[in-house]
C-alpha cells in the first residue's frame, strides 16, 4: 500500500531531524550551559529558533507502516493494533502467534 | 562521632572527580552535557518505515534497464489529452496580483 500524506510528512520530518541533529545538539549545549555568558546562550537560543519545523525530533511520530494510522501503534512492528492482528493471524510476523492455554 | 569539616569533604570530592575523570561541579550548575552525551536518534529514526518497493523506484534506480512504469505513462498521456481538450491545469500566477486566491476573497 502506498503511504498517505501523513506518513510522507513523517518521513520528511525523520530525514530533517537526521540531517540537522548534530547542529541542533551543539546549539542546545550552548543554550543550556549555565556556565556560559547569558548573551552567548541567548544567541544560541535564537539560532535554535531558526531551525525549521521538520528538524525537531518531537515532530516525528511513529505511524502504522501499513495503514498510516497514528494511534494504537505497536512500535516494534511499526503496525497499528488492527494491522498487527491481521498480519499475525496471516503468519506474516515471525515468532508471533495467538496465545492459547 | 567526630564531625568532618565541609572543606575536607569538598577536597575529597574534587580528588574523587580527578581520579574517576568526572567533572567537579559542587554547585550542580547545568552544563548542557546531557545534550552531548545522549545518543543520536536520527540514524535509527530514518529506518522506521520499511523501504517502499514499486515500479517507480525500479525506473528511478535502474534508468538503463528499460523498465516502464505503465501507470505513470498513462497518467502523463492523460495530462496531454486533457490539455488538448482545454481541460489542463490553470496557469501559475507570476505575481501576487494575478493570484486567483485574491480574487475569490474580494
Amino acid at each position: 500500500m502506498s503511504p498517505n500524506i501523513r506518513v510522507l510528512r513523517d518521513i520528511k520530518a525523520r530525514h530533517g531531524v537526521n540531517a540537522n541533529e548534530i547542529a541542533r545538539r551543539a546549539y542546545l549545549y550552548v543554550a543550556r550551559n549555565a556556565s556560559l555568558p547569558a548573551s552567548v546562550r541567548y544567541q544560541a537560543q535564537l539560532q535554535l529558533n531558526t531551525f525549521g519545523r521538520y528538524t525537531r525530533p518531537t515532530t516525528v511520530k511513529n505511524r502504522c507502516a501499513e495503514s498510516g494510522k497514528g494511534r494504537g501503534i505497536m512500535s516494534e512492528f511499526a503496525l497499528s493494533r488492527f494491522q498487527f492482528r491481521l498480519k499475525a493471524r496471516a503468519g506474516e510476523l515471525p515468532g508471533v502467534h495467538k496465545a492459547s492455554w | 562521632m567526630a564531625t568532618i569539616a565541609a572543606s575536607r569533604i569538598a577536597a575529597l570530592n574534587r580528588l574523587r572527580c580527578s581520579i574517576f575523570q568526572t567533572s567537579y561541579n559542587p554547585q550542580s550548575i547545568r552544563t548542557g552535557a546531557k545534550y552531548l552525551r545522549a545518543r543520536l536518534k536520527g540514524p535509527s529514526m530514518i529506518n522506521y518505515y520499511p523501504p517502499e518497493v514499486n515500479m517507480a523506484t525500479f525506473v528511478k534506480g535502474f534508468p538503463d534497464e528499460g523498465f516502464v512504469d505503465l501507470d505513470e505513462e498513462q497518467r502523463l498521456q492523460d495530462v496531454i489529452d486533457k490539455k488538448k481538450r482545454g481541460k489542463g491545469a490553470p496557469k501559475k500566477a507570476k505575481t501576487p496580483e494575478e493570484s486567483r486566491r485574491n480574487k475569490k476573497r474580494r
